[in-house]
């Protein structure tokens, strides 16, 4: 298999694969932007139940959530371009970089989608009702009142989802993007060093998780700062 | 490239047979998990010297570092290190008698682990303080507590996180195909590659496993209600 | 039946209980008042060490437990003398009524579960549950989950049963049902301490009457001493300040 361990490769490794940490970055920036987008427009469509959409919506996330990213992946990586060809649009020699993208953010859209119509569902119905009561609209007192209210509560598991997005991305290399782990395998192929890449990997990947982390943990305290702390009475 | 429906469904009895490789690289590493999160998780709650520092590192480095990484350190690291070791001690043992599943299971044991602990110490902690007080009241030790009374009540309210994880690992378990396991999406690999169909053989493979999603989820669902029967109350 | 000498304890540097020294005896009512804050429930919760005293001993029954010293076992020992009614009652929430009462019964006396199962039917008779075996504590009202309470302390044959509150978390319609069965026990000759808020109850019911203020007990005597001729300030203003919605009246007639 390999050769005898040499950690002191791992010092030159990282910085070497972490010059491809941009095409990660780049992969999961799209992919959750577009997966926002597609995320909240499918569960504004679950929430207000749009006849015919809204049974779509349900499809695609129960087929998101049932199968691997790896199969998801694979499927739009062969079958994207067999369907545009029905419409005579060869995108054959797009570039592989851009089916992970439109995978990971039909994959995000579902993820969120989830996210954000159990978090307007758990919006207190009595804020509609304030909001009607100052005069409000349906659509003033959705924008106004509930969502953002929603996206509050939404912020945490939109957190997580997207840190689990970002390990997924180490799966783009399986159809041969170039990112940090398509490097990684160039690496071991040059230098039969496996353990040694993959341990610099996981290095660069717990440190970007845990930078996501804390960014997430002072962005919740910020928005969650208007809100009263629970003190509870000792009994 | 056009698409051959027919083709579907030969792919699909044929990637079938891989079914049994599937679950048992899902549910193996479940079951060894839920002993060793279960472990942590008690390890973590009671705060044990020495072993906390260890437990809350594992947890959150095999929670910061996507699966794959878990499957290859341990698919490169550990043959390394058994060569060493069975060097050392004259073992005339080696590595490369062992099958990679063996690698595979010990990763996604190691990996179930660490999601589990985190389920069980949410669970626990969710249990109120109350719940342990009115055992000891009784005059029950923490052990008798714990096991009698604490635990039942996380086991029960952990079951939708339960069939996450569950459900999570089923899909993990497609990862096996990078070291050649010949797993449901291994299976629809090899399909796919002699028979040159690969859309075909994806979308059947797809479909084995959105079906094994739609069941695990309504036993889950019916598992649940049943569990917690208890907590919908009738009045108040 | 309780012995406490010298219990001290503190929550964070705080000074909560600042020396108490108490003798119950067998078959004694002992009510505990005084205002929020002082003291009351740690008291209570330090005679079975669900809060351990940083100083003093404490007796309950044979088992006595210097603080300093206290090994798991003899906490162990030292809780199996008593049993305890929570404010929010703290029922098994995963077992029905009869399981509940049978819990105790089962793991710490080590009765076979028929046993214990007529064990806790006769207890759940007690306190007017005979017909709610099967519900969960989620499908009871309050005052019927605090008679489970009750049943279960009852049905462990304790030497002393500590009641906390035991009917502050009520709506008012359901505290009398509760505290009938509370009398009831009581003229059993069951050795209790009852920490309560509700004043003519205690008067009615127990031996003798303790007020804490500060963590300290500032005066002891019989409901008629306490209630009718306080010798502290401190406690003369805390019953002015409580009763008022007591008729005097009502308390003069009860005083001769
Ligand atoms: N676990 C704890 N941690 C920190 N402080 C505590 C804790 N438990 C009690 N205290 C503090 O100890 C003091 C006494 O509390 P205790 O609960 O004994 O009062 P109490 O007399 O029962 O009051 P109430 O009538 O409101 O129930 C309070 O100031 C309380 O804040
Ligand atoms: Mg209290």
């Amino acid at each position: 298999m390999g050769k005898s361990f040499d950690p002191s490769l791992i010092v030159n490794f990282v910085p070497t694969l972490i010059h491809y940490l941009g095409v990660t970055l780049q992969i999961l920036a799209a992919s959750v932007s577009l997966g926002m987008i597609l995320g909240i427009t499918a569960a504004i469509l679950r929430v207000f139940r749009i006849p015919i959409l809204n049974q779509f919506v349900i499809l695609y996330i129960s087929f998101i959530r049932g199968t691997p990213i790896l199969i998801q992946l694979f499927l739009v990586f062969y079958g994207l371009p067999a369907i545009l060809l029905f419409i005579n649009i060869d995108i054959s020699r797009m570039e592989a970089l851009y089916f992970v993208i439109i995978t990971y953010a039909l994959s995000n859209g579902a993820h969120f989608a989830e996210i954000f119509r159990g978090a307007i569902k758990a919006v207190d119905h009595g804020q509609t009702e304030a909001a009607y009561s100052v005069g409000m609209n349906n659509g003033q007192s959705f924008r106004r009142i509930v969502l953002p209210q929603a996206i509050r509560i939404a912020f945490p598991n939109i957190a997580n989802a997207i840190i689990g997005s970002l390990k997924d991305t180490s799966l783009a290399f399986t159809i041969g993007v170039m990112d940090m782990m398509g490097r990684g395998e160039t690496l071991i192929a040059a230098t039969a060093h496996g353990l040694e890449v993959y341990l610099s990997l996981s290095i660069i990947y717990y440190a970007v998780v845990l930078l996501f982390e804390k960014i997430f943990r002072l962005y919740e305290n910020r928005i969650n700062r208007h809100q009263a702390v629970n003190v509870s009475a000792a009994g | 490239m056009t698409i051959d429906i027919l083709f579907i469904w030969t792919a699909f009895k044929e990637i079938l047979k891989a079914l049994p490789t599937t679950l048992f690289l899902t549910i193996l590493p479940l079951f060894a998990g839920f002993l060793i999160g279960l472990a942590v998780a008690l390890i973590r709650i009671y705060k044990v010297k020495y072993l906390s520092g260890v437990a809350n590192g594992y947890v959150s480095f095999f929670r910061g570092t996507p699966i794959i990484m878990h499957i290859m350190l341990i698919y490169f690291g550990l043959p390394l290190l058994i060569d060493q070791i069975s060097a050392k001690f004259d073992w005339g043992f080696q590595s490369n008698s062992i099958p990679i599943s063996l690698f595979v299971l010990t990763a996604l044991s190691l990996s179930a682990g660490a999601y589990l602990s985190e389920i069980f110490r949410s669970g626990i902690i969710s249990v109120s303080n109350g719940q342990m007080e009115a055992a000891y009241s009784i005059g029950m030790n923490t052990f008798q507590a714990m096991t009698r009374i604490v635990l039942p009540q996380a086991m029960a309210q952990s079951i939708p996180n339960f069939t996450n994880i569950f459900i999570g690992f089923l899909h993990t378990s497609s990862i096996a195909f990078i070291v050649s396991q010949k797993e449901i999406t291994g299976a629809a690999n090899i399909v796919a590659s002699t028979n040159l169909k690969f859309l075909e053989s994806f979308i059947a493979a797809g479909f084995i496993y959105w079906g094994l999603t739609i069941m695990a989820e309504g036993l889950s669902f019916f598992i649940e209600k049943k569990a917690t029967a208890y907590n919908r109350g009738g009045l108040q | 039946m309780i012995y406490l000498k010298d219990i001290r304890k503190s929550f964070n540097q705080q000074p909560v209980l600042k020396g108490i020294n108490l003798k119950v005896g067998k078959g004694e009512v002992v009510a505990i008042l005084g205002p929020s804050g002082s003291g009351k429930t740690t008291l209570l919760r330090c005679l079975n060490f669900l809060d351990k005293p940083d100083e003093g001993i404490v007796q309950v029954g044979d088992v006595q437990v210097k603080t300093k010293k206290a090994t798991k076992r003899e906490i162990l020992s030292l809780r199996r003398q008593s049993a305890m009614v929570f404010q929010h009652y703290n029922l098994f929430a995963h077992k029905t009524v009869l399981e509940n009462v049978m819990e105790g019964l089962i793991v710490t006396k080590k009765y076979k579960k028929t046993d214990a199962k007529r064990e806790s039917e006769l207890m759940l008779k007690k306190v007017g549950l005979e017909d709610k075996h099967h519900h969960y504590p989620s499908q009871l009202s309050g005052g019927q989950q605090q008679r489970v309470g009750i049943a279960r302390a009852l049905a462990l044959n304790p030497q002393v049963i500590l009641f906390d509150e035991p009917t502050s978390a009520l709506d008012p319609e359901l505290v009398g049902e509760v505290l009938s069965v509370i009398k009831t026990i009581a003229q059993e000759g069951i050795t209790m301490v009852i920490v309560t808020h509700e004043m003519s109850f205690a008067r009615e019911v127990s031996d003798r009457v303790l007020f804490m203020d500060g963590g300290v007990i500032v005066e002891e005597g019989s409901p008629l001493e306490i209630f009718n001729a306080p010798k502290e300030e401190r406690t003369r203003q805390f019953l002015n300040r409580i009763s008022r919605d007591i008729p005097i009246p009502y308390l003069e007639e009860k005083a001769n």
